[in-house]
């Protein structure tokens, strides 16, 4: 081709040359032979790309700058049908840039024809001609170059020489490699011999990752009717948390055919890769145990007979809620306060009601004397505490009685300027017995055992508690701070102690030495009651949430056991004074009978069991049981309820 | 001095010293997160709880022993080599060297995992234990399609599909598999290779649904360790049954993507040469075995060269192949494969083209049957009158040949997990199957048992010969269980009589054993005993002389809920606050599941009556 254009160009040239002499003479000079300048296009745009003006009407402007309107549309059934009859329609060529068709002459179809078989576009043109050099030589005074060939022309590059050796080198050191990398099978046998244990295990901290949930019979493609939910528990699901709502709802498909991929498929295996490499692992314990093997042995019930189980009797006869019942020591008697202000003595065996005092206030606290002689009860009124003369004894006894709570005038007005407004001795006219006027409400009265002192508790006070003597007629406060609210007193069975039970902790004073012993904490939220063990190195505390403490004195501060047992509080609880046996009772309106064997033998631990579950109360006013006592000699628990009745379980 | 001041020179202790976050972690052993994670994947460590977290509560925390073992890794270095030499290839790219690039591209450092496995899984039996989470991925990769987006190529998930093939044909080839169920999830597996029971989800074999919400640099990862350990698992498995790995198949049913059938003819064809190999001259070998008996004492090319030209027979009853089986078989397996062996031993199967053929194909032989579908290179035709089930799955079977029985694919799965061959009546075409159940679930342990699942155990029941489902037939028909059942003499309907009846034989028990219990509580009667006057306060003690204590409560209301509510209370009382904890939250569980337990029942009993109201 090159060489085509060189002898054309050449020819041209020479025609010029030749020409260029009669250039004056001839105009037709500039004009050329070829057909296309000729006809000047008639468009103008240029070479832009046609699809610019596919939308517009015209095709582009004519040489004076006018639009060129595009030409009809021809059909292409007239267009097929005007081919099929005109045999030279295949000459014509649509001539998209100027929109018009173009019929090829002979001249120009045979031009085309050679230049399709490669061959010069015209045949007279011979391209192997001898090559003319038409530059005069001889006359050129300046020739082009005239510097001769340089030496590196004719030798070998250097550098190419040094970058082949840099690649020789490199392909014989292996640091580039020719031939493709063997595509070779990395697998062999890893686990050969698994008898060999030299093979360390993971260490202590590799813990395997826990399997997957195998699937259960709700994932089924088909599974029974009740595992698919129903459209109303579908819909709840909708409006559960993100967290809460199942993550699978079980559908059903008639057959295989029907079940489509599973739309979470990638995100279920992506979920369980986070899972693997991102959640902390920790070995748990799970406990697969029945939960009944949780629950102690507990020795059998039978074995621990007799205790108070079913009741027995009712005394029926108070009209509103008893507060306070107490047994005499003898086991005949029993004295029992109730809020319509009347304080009752019953006869045990019979049930037959003896006294009737009528004391107008309700009754906090009834307390009988412990000693056997002296038939005095001690009754907690409002501001008051009535020693009562019960007029049960022999006359032997009577008179003795009758000189205790006889109050002279004279000492009246001694204690009372001795110890200020503190407490008034007064003699009851009416009853016959002694009325002690306090400043406060009196919510306990105390006996010590030995039947002179005893003790009063006014929760209102900072120094509420106080020590009377009955045979002197004496008050004392005590001598020692109070911390708290105090809440009941209690006398050591044997010695000279007294226990005080305040809101938060019970503290043990020795009266003799003046000076505090033990400090114990049950560690509950308000103390409510204490009872202290026949042998005094155990003392159980009862609290309002319930719970029912039980210190060993000779072990820590802390109780032994912490029991449970009461859903609402306890109100009171009391030991027996023979048998291994202690209650409590709650406003739940039942009372626990427990047995609570101490044994001499110090290492070991006292025995808790629980007995009986005592029900019969009814609740009222929101109250349940409000007090009980055991009996001094029988097995058997008196408690006071709320529903005005006394009851007696036996066993 | 702040309360925990450390002396300058003094070693930190403690959760300081014992834990590491992963920030620090990172930048400790100086890599990207990406190639931290990958490492932690690659190398299975996972963030720990310290019990105090130092940092603050919302990190988290490596053992900084893991770390320090990281640290010394040699993929963590190969891994550097790899960052490197990619600079030099986008570099090359970017100077426009292509050549360079190509040559560089071709000779890209790679690390082998060979040596982490070993690490990992230092017994085979270990790494079977963890290999559930393993097959599960690399079945689901296998069902992918490939992705440029997502840097999935082509011969990741066709490697992906020979491995599991490879797979599925050591289950099938030793009767290995034990349970199969078809979920909405896919179709779960359950095999049981030496003692170790592995599970595995396949999912069902339609386009999967590619969500973009997932991370799939971390799935690679995974996959990528998952496909050494498989390709490891199964050189050591294929080994054990004196297999060549990898077994080389024929490329004309590899086209056919029937490459389940092909392994398994590759199984049989190498076990024959095996088999040749070691037999003894006095092994009775069959006539038409004698041909090639010839053509198998040659090398293992030639063998290789004549499977490849489909010389070697199909799994024809009666060859030589057969014979090795049962040889090589019966004497090191143990009482469960024999069963799984034997299930559908005399059975042939043809498959519909509809059906979902990769898993039967895997399953139908696994269990001792014979198998062929429609389409190429199948080893039967349709027409072969030795067919005796057919699997279709499409409402209405034009065609039939009467000596066979047209079945849905469930049929298969039910009797596999049942270990019997179940009356065909319910699985026939165009009837809507009975509940497909899972066999994972312990229905001894459930409460709430599915109706069928007590059929199923009531003929499994009849296929031991235990006990007579019906009164009509007599024990000699019962000897013959498994045909009388394949017959159905013994139809749903007579089975559901026999459920019927136990169940209320059942009921009468109970309230046989309630009332007994009742009475030897003796409570009612305790209750009606006045105790009126004082000389009656021995009498209940002695009337309940020997019996339970809780007799001797004599409230209003001594019912004996109460009494067991009492009793349970006051045990609860002396427990210690802790056991008694633990026992609040045990019941609450029991509780929950109750609950469970009994919204199924509602469930049930509602659809019950709606069906029998319609």
């Amino acid at each position: 081709m090159v060489n085509i254009m060189d002898t054309n160009e050449e020819e041209c040239v020479k025609e010029e040359v030749t020409l260029d002499v009669e250039a004056e003479t001839n105009p037709r000079v500039e004009e050329s032979d070829s057909s296309e300048d000729e006809v000047a296009p008639l468009n103008t745009v240029g070479d832009v790309p046609l699809k610019w003006y596919k939308d517009e009407e015209h095709i582009g402007y004519d040489i004076t700058g006018k639009k060129i309107k595009k030409q009809a549309r021809k059909d292409m059934l007239d267009s097929f049908l005007a081919g099929v009859d005109n045999s030279k329609n295949w000459r014509k060529i649509y001539d998209e840039y100027n929109d018009e068709e173009v019929e090829l002459t002979k001249q120009e179809t045979r031009l085309i024809r050679r230049l399709l078989k490669g061959k010069t576009p015209h045949a007279e043109v011979d391209p192997y001609t001898p090559y003319v050099d038409w530059f005069l030589w001889e006359d050129a005074k300046h020739p082009l170059s005239n510097a001769p060939e340089p030496k590196r022309r004719f030798i070998p590059s250097k550098w190419e020489n040094k970058k082949v050796v840099e690649l020789v080198r490199a392909i014989r050191r292996g640091d580039i490699k020719i031939d493709k990398p063997k595509e070779e099978s990395c697998l062999y046998l890893l686990w050969g011999d698994d008898s060999r244990s030299a093979d360390k295990a993971p260490g202590i901290n590799y813990i395997p990752a826990p399997k997957p949930k195998l699937a259960g019979h709700e994932e089924s493609y088909n599974p029974s009717v009740e595992y698919i939910p129903t459209k109303e528990e579908v819909d709840s699901y909708n409006q559960m948390y993100e967290e809460d709502r199942p993550k699978f709802i079980p559908r059903r498909f008639e057959s295989l055919r029907n079940v489509p991929a599973y739309e979470n498929a990638m995100k279920e295996s992506f979920n369980r890769c986070l899972d693997l490499y991102l959640c902390p692992r920790s070995r748990k314990k799970r406990i697969n145990i029945d939960p009944e093997s949780l629950k102690p042995k507990l020795p059998s019930r039978k074995d621990l007979k007799p205790y108070p189980s079913k009741c027995y009797f009712e005394y029926k006869g108070h009209k509103n809620a008893v507060r306070s019942i107490s047994v005499h020591t003898s086991g005949q008697w029993l004295a029992s306060g109730s809020n319509d202000g009347t304080v009752r003595i019953w006869e045990i065996e019979t049930g037959r009601c003896i006294r009737i005092w009528e004391v107008g206030e309700g009754v906090q606290c009834v307390a009988w004397n412990p000693m056997t002689g002296l038939t005095i009860l001690a009754v907690a009124v409002g501001l008051d505490v009535l020693l009562l003369d019960t007029g049960l004894g022999d006359d032997e006894e009577q008179d003795k009685i009758k000189k205790l709570l006889h109050v002279e005038a004279t000492t009246v007005a001694n204690d009372s300027d001795h110890n200020g407004s503190l407490v008034d001795w007064l003699q009851h006219d009416k009853y016959k017995g002694i009325r002690m006027r306090f400043c406060k409400t009196i919510t306990s009265v105390e006996w010590h055992r030995k039947g002179d002192y005893f003790s009063t508790v006014m929760p209102g006070d900072s120094r509420g508690i106080l020590i009377h003597l009955l045979s002197k007629k004496l008050t004392q406060k005590f001598s020692f701070k109070q911390h708290g609210i105090p809440v009941a007193t209690k006398f050591h069975p044997s010695r000279s102690y007294v226990f005080i039970a305040t809101n938060k902790a019970v503290r043990v004073y020795d009266l003799l030495k003046q000076k505090l012993i033990r400090k114990l904490e049950p560690s509950v939220r308000e103390v409510s009651s204490i009872a202290v063990h026949p042998s005094g190195d155990h003392v159980i505390v009862g609290s309002r949430e319930g719970k029912l403490c039980w210190f060993d004195m000779d072990l820590s501060s802390q109780p032994y056991r912490k029991l449970e047992c009461h859903p609402k509080d306890i109100t009171n609880v009391a030991f027996h004074r023979s048998y291994p046996l202690f209650a409590s009772c709650s406003e739940d309106s039942t009372s626990y009978v427990f047995h609570g064997m101490v044994y001499s033998d110090l290492n070991q631990n006292p025995l808790i069991v629980p007995l009986q579950i005592l029900r019969g109360h009814a609740a009222t006013n929101g109250r349940g049981v409000l007090d009980c006592t055991f009996h001094p000699r029988q097995p058997w628990l008196f408690t006071a309820g709320s529903d005005s009745v006394v009851k007696l379980y036996c066993h | 001095m702040p309360k925990h001041y450390r002396p300058a020179g003094k070693k930190k202790e403690g959760n300081v010293a014992k834990y590491i976050t992963r920030s620090k972690a990172v930048k400790y052993l100086q890599i990207s997160l990406q190639n931290f994670r990958k490492l932690c994947i690659l190398k299975g460590i996972h963030p720990h709880e310290p019990k105090k977290k130092v940092e603050g509560t919302h990190k988290t925390y490596y053992l900084m022993k893991d770390i320090a073992f990281l640290a010394h890794e040699p993929i963590l270095e190969k891994l550097r080599d790899i960052r490197a030499y990619d600079k030099k290839i986008k570099k090359a790219q970017k100077k426009r060297n292509e050549e360079r690039a190509k040559r560089l591209l071709t000779r890209r450092p790679s690390y082998t995992l060979d040596r982490v496995i070993k690490e990992r899984y230092p017994k085979f039996i270990d790494a079977l234990r963890d290999l559930d989470d393993c097959l599960t991925m690399v079945h689901l990769f296998a069902a992918l399609p490939a992705m440029d987006t997502e840097k999935l190529a082509v011969q990741r998930v066709h490697n992906c599909r020979r491995l599991s093939h490879e797979w599925q044909a050591y289950i099938s080839r030793t009767h290995s598999l034990r349970k199969t169920f078809i979920s909405v999830k896919g179709i779960y597996y359950q095999a049981e290779v030496e003692g170790q029971k592995i599970t595995w989800l396949t999912p069902h074999s339609l386009q999967q649904v590619v969500t973009d919400d997932v991370d799939f640099n971390v799935m690679l990862t995974f996959l990528e360790f998952y496909e050494n350990l498989l390709a490891f698992v199964n050189f050591k498995i294929y080994h054990s049954i004196n297999v060549k790995y990898p077994p080389i198949l024929d490329p004309r049913l590899e086209a056919l993507a029937a490459d389940l059938y092909a392994l398994s003819r590759y199984f049989a064809a190498s076990s024959r040469f095996q088999a040749v190999e070691s037999a003894d001259p006095n092994l009775a070998i069959q006539e038409n075995a004698a041909i090639e008996d010839k053509d198998t004492r040659n090398d293992e090319s030639e063998l290789r060269l004549a499977q490849l030209q489909h010389q070697l027979p199909a799994n024809e009853p009666g060859t030589l192949m057969q014979l090795v089986e049962e040889a090589a078989g019966e004497d090191n397996d143990d009482e469960e494969t024999k069963v799984c062996k034997a299930l559908f031993k005399d059975l042939k199967f043809f498959l519909g083209r509809e059906v979902p053929r990769e898993s039967l194909l895997f399953i139908i032989p696994a269990f001792g049957g014979v198998v062929s579908w429609e389409g190429d290179g199948a080893p039967y035709e349709e027409t072969d009158k030795s067919i005796t089930h057919q699997i279709v799955d499409r409402p209405s079977q034009k065609h039939t040949f009467f000596s066979r029985n047209y079945v849905q694919p469930q049929w298969i799965f039910d009797c596999v997990n049942a270990r019997i061959i179940l009356p065909t009546d319910d699985y026939l075409v165009g009837r809507v199957p009975p509940p497909h159940l899972s066999p994972f679930v312990e229905n001894e342990a459930e409460e709430d048992v599915p109706d069928y699942a007590k059929t199923i155990k009531l003929l499994q029941a009849a296929s031991r010969k235990e006990i007579m489902p019906m009164p009509g037939i007599d024990k000699q028909d019962l000897e013959d269980t498994q045909s009388l059942l394949v017959e159905g003499i013994i139809s749903r309907t007579e089975a559901n009589e026999a459920a019927e009846r136990k169940r209320k034989m059942a009921i009468l028990e109970k309230q046989y054993h309630d009332e007994l219990k009742m009475e030897l509580q003796g409570v009612p009667y305790t209750t009606r005993e006045s105790i009126s006057n004082e000389t009656d306060r021995q009498s209940p003690a002695e009337t309940t002389d020997g019996k339970e204590e809780s007799l001797i409560n004599v409230l209003p209301d001594p019912d004996p809920d109460q009494i067991a509510k009492d009793a349970s209370s006051m045990a609860t009382v002396v427990m210690s606050r802790k056991k008694r904890r633990l026992y609040e939250a045990m019941q609450i569980g029991k509780e929950r599941k109750e609950a469970h337990i009994n919204l199924l029942k509602q469930r049930k009993k509602k659809a019950e009556s709606s069906k029998k109201s319609a």
